[in-house]
């Protein structure tokens, strides 16, 4: 009926058509660079895996993802000073966007190091030669030494990085759906394409890609109910019509209540991180480690920012949630990495418990808790970039040494790598003089200080528990007789040998340094979001 | 009808047409069952039909809300495109791949279904509580007024002109993924006609192309192998033809039914490779 | 009839399809049900479009169609790499991964 109604004013419109002109708004592509220099990376990179010669590529794509990588630091670095909202309100260009920013290209440029590596074994690296090869099939065996690279593993990781990178920047809620897709589709991808034990990493990224799929459909209804109320997506305008009383609150918590869930599955938040420990095993490691890093960054900045700005006058309404889940988060994530065998889904279960910690920081709902989990989300990403890419040089004849009990003795194996191991589980469990206890301390004392005393009690007791299971695996290496089954540490892998060095020697001096840093964050956090 | 629909929307809405009301009381139903029969249904392709019952009856409710362009984008992209690869999946995955009903994790289902009651009911009656309080739509006579596709043309390209830019990395990002899972690039190089040529001769046995079946055989038929010009037949040829219709050669009288057709043929043609079965 | 009873019908569609997700085992059953749930948010943006009387919340459904189509593409490129290899696209063979 409607329809006709259209049909039928058509041909005046038509003629309104052609005098009005549409004034395109500016954006400000100096602001946009970082963004712009990765989506462009990427693209080229797709163009240079259409034509370019295998051989010729496999150098070329890192170079270029890194040197993507790097421009775009520089860019960040740059517009440091740059506060504004542009594109018509669509991204906001801030202190904390430009920090995270910042940390989400050096974890990429880390994890771009470790996917580079092509001398753990025989093999050629940790990305598969063609993913369009079945497991089990003829090919599938000769595939597992072959020296070919899935090398359009390098643009996904830009666009995923770009992804990330608009997320944390994005001012509505419409390029936040958009770029969670972006972040997100690649990473599904990327998840399959292990070299070794095919099967695991196929069923890692299809579980990744329902779950996924499932929550980002959360959010896109809770986006729904959040625009019936106030009229608009943009997070700003929302918080002003939060501001105001009316009748229909009820969409507005509807809305946050489902875009809450939409985004805590993203950091792995309990009760939705089913899906982290089965894809951070069957992901290839390095894929886990840019995952790691970056997506917590990345899911971590728009959970601020939504909070922050579009709720932050319904404090008292979803901090109790947020109580909640944080406790939940700490709990079962040391619990449950209790009873791991397999060191890459320890290590998931640690990260969850991170995004428990991380979540305190959230919870004090103030500036210092802000600044706390910025600092916090660094410290955490290059720690974990460290320990994956470790994870990576430990192997047996049959790719990496999973399981714990094939890690027993490895101090007496290769000292120098269990120690750097043995360091970056200490920072992970928060001892002092390590970034890890400096990011934590930061995050509680921001928690007491915005009355979440209660929280901070339980995050104290779960990082004892978490601290155990740290330590066991360090007794473990340190203090039994190897098996005989014992793994073999790679020799010259020299690019992830760098990634690890950064990873450890950040998290050294975030420990014993942290002033530098924690004053970036700070002012950072003390200009505040724009809107 | 529609002069009638123009006049209410001058104001706001409270209450629709009759017609929009009778639509949707006549649809909405069907749109819950599709939508139940999708979940239900054992057969997956049964499915993927009711889902594209369902999103019919979603692109009429779209036009009757005033949202022509999106009531046929959603028949032609949802229906058309995306529920197509689906059904395209699901027939190359096998149709009779129906679903297991065993249970394996206990107590999953009762306890899904309670959720699902749950959520229902936190949804359904907040919005019915919002619904009785009187909601008015503004209605879209205002923004429409200039057409719905231009109003849709003149917002995307301006208030979201970023996200109608960067949607189209997504597009991209699904070529490319689709091209890593799909295709499987030739490892070994391609084998040239010369390289084809050399084998043949350094293997030695046959150098000339094999003749089809039935080459100067005095019947055509593909199962008869070829005759040579000098009488007799070809014992490498229509080797293919042959196994083309084994269940002829199968039963029994095959053999004399190729050789009577094949007369004046020195040797009967089921002293061939035929026979050896 | 108010038009806010489309908001009704688009949250039992939207249960049903989160319902189904965590029914089924058949993962294509369950990439059809995160579409109805999808689909079922895009009828609660176009009524809110109209409620709201701005034509945002269509732009809006729009770009979920695009992001949805793109979805697609991935996931079941995806499912059939897994359904290659097996021969089944049930969710529970899917058990390597289980703990």
């Amino acid at each position: 009926m409607s329809a006709t109604a259209s049909a039928i004013a058509g041909p005046q419109v038509l003629a309104q058509g052609a005098q009005g002109t549409i004034d395109v708004p500016a954006i400000q592509y100096s602001a946009l660079s970082p963004i712009l220099i990765v989506f462009g990376v990427a693209l080229a990179g797709v163009l240079v895996d259409a034509f370019v010669p295998a051989k010729a590529r496999r150098v070329i794509q890192p170079l270029l993802a890194a040197a993507g990588f790097v421009a775009a630091f520089v860019a960040v670095v740059l517009l440091h000073a740059r506060r504004q909202v542009l594109a018509a309100g669509a991204l906001a260009i801030d202190g904390p966007t430009l920090f995270l920013e910042g940390a989400i290209l050096l974890f990429a440029l880390l994890a771009v190091l470790l996917v580079a590596e092509r001398r753990l074994d025989s093999s050629g690296g940790a990305i598969v030669a063609s993913a369009a090869i079945t497991p089990g099939s003829p090919g599938a065996t000769a595939q597992r030494s072959s020296a070919e690279v899935q090398t359009e593993a390098y643009p996904l990781m830009a666009f995923s990085a770009a992804g990330m990178l608009l997320f944390v920047s994005s001012n509505t809620l419409l390029i936040m759906f958009v770029a969670l897709e972006i972040l997100s589709l690649p990473l599904y991808l990327l998840t399959g394409l292990a070299r070794r034990r095919r099967l695991l990493s196929q069923e890692a990224a299809m579980k990744y890609f329902l779950l996924g799929a499932f929550s980002s459909a959360f959010f896109i209804y809770g986006l729904a109910f959040v625009y019936g109320y106030a009229g608009s997506v943009n997070l700003g305008r929302i918080a002003d019509a939060a501001g105001t009383v009316g009748a229909n609150d009820t969409y507005l918590y509807l809305g946050m209540a489902l875009l809450g869930i939409g985004l805590f599955f993203k950091i792995g938040a309990v009760p939705f991180h089913s899906w982290t420990p089965d894809v951070y095993q069957g992901a290839p490691t390095p894929i886990t480690a840019f995952m790691a890093a970056g997506t917590k960054v990345a899911a971590f900045g728009a959970l601020l920012r939504l909070f922050y700005v579009s709720f932050g006058g319904l404090r008292w309404d979803w901090r109790p949630i947020v109580w909640i889940i944080a406790i939940l988060t700490m709990v079962v994530g040391a619990v449950l990495a209790l009873t791991q065998r397999d060191i890459k889904r320890m290590l998931a279960y640690s990260a969850i418990a991170h995004a428990g910690f991380l979540l305190t920081g959230l919870a004090a709902a103030n500036s210092d808790g802000l600044s706390g989990s910025l600092f916090y989300l660094v410290a955490y990403g290059f720690t974990t970039i460290a320990a994956f890419g470790l994870v990576t040089l430990v192997r047996t004849g049959d790719g990496e040494a999973s399981d714990l009990s094939q890690w027993q003795g490895l101090g007496r194996r290769s000292p120098v790598l269990a120690g750097i191991f043995a360091f970056l589980l200490l920072a992970l469990a928060g001892i002092p003089l390590t970034s890890g206890f400096t990011g934590k301390f930061a995050v509680f004392e921001a928690a007491i200080a915005g009355d979440a005393t209660p929280l901070v009690v339980v995050a104290l007791v779960t990082s004892a528990i978490a601290a155990f299971f740290y330590v066991r695996v360090i007794v473990l290496m340190f203090f039994q007789e190897p098996g005989a089954d014992g793994p073999i540490i790679v020799t010259r892998p020299t690019l992830t040998y760098a990634a690890v060095g950064i990873g450890a020697v950040v998290t050294l001096l975030l420990g014993v340094a942290p002033q530098p840093l924690l004053d970036l964050a700070g002012t950072a956090a003390t200009s505040g979001f724009v809107r | 009808m529609s002069a009638q629909i123009l006049a209410q929307a001058a104001g706001e809405i409270t209450r629709t047409s009759t017609g929009e009301a009778a639509t949707f009381w006549v649809l909405a139903p069907v749109a819950v069952l599709a939508a139940l029969g999708m979940v239900l249904a054992r057969n997956a392709v049964h499915g993927a039909l009711l889902l594209v019952t369902n999103f019919f009856c979603l692109a009429v409710f779209y036009l009757l809300q005033d949202a022509p362009f999106l009531g046929f984008v959603q028949i032609v992209v949802y229906t058309g495109a995306i529920m197509v690869l689906f059904l395209f999946v699901l027939m190359l995955v096998g149709v009779d791949s129906s679903d297991s009903l065993v249970e394996t994790l206990r107590g999953q289902r009762v306890a899904a279904i309670v959720l699902g009651v749950g959520f229902a009911g936190l949804l359904v009656f907040p919005i019915g509580g919002v619904i009785n309080n009187g909601t008015t739509a503004a209605g879209l006579t205002a923004a429409n007024d200039g057409g719905n596709i231009q109003a849709i043309a003149r917002l995307l390209f301006t208030d979201y002109v970023l996200a109608f830019e960067i949607v189209s990395a997504l597009l991209i990002i699904a070529a490319v993924g689709a091209m890593i899972l799909g295709h499987r690039e030739r490892v070994d190089g391609k084998v040239t006609q010369r390289e084809m040529l050399r084998r043949r001769f350094a293997e030695g046995g046959r150098v000339t192309p094999i003749p089809g079946p039935a080459v100067y055989a005095r019947p055509e038929g593909t199962r008869l192998p070829a005759g040579l010009p000098g009488g007799g037949t070809d014992p490498g040829a229509g080797q293919g033809a042959r196994e083309g219709c084994g269940d002829i050669e199968g039963n029994g009288d095959g053999d004399n039914g190729a050789g009577a057709h094949a007369r004046g043929n020195p040797r009967p043609v089921g002293a061939g490779k035929g026979t050896d079965r | 009839m108010n038009p806010s009873n489309y908001l009704i019908l688009a949250a039992l569609l939207f249960t049903i399809g989160a319902v189904g997700v965590l029914l089924r085992r058949n993962a294509i059953v369950v990439f059809m049900c995160v579409e109805l749930m999808l689909n079922a948010a895009n009828l609660t943006l176009v009524t809110f479009s109209r409620i709201n009387g701005t034509l945002d919340g269509q732009i809006m459904a729009f770009f979920v169609m695009v992001v949805a189509a793109a979805e697609v593409v991935i996931g079941l490129a995806i499912i059939l790499t897994i359904f290659r290899t097996r021969r089944s696209a049930s969710v529970d063979d899917v058990n390597l991964l289980k703990y």
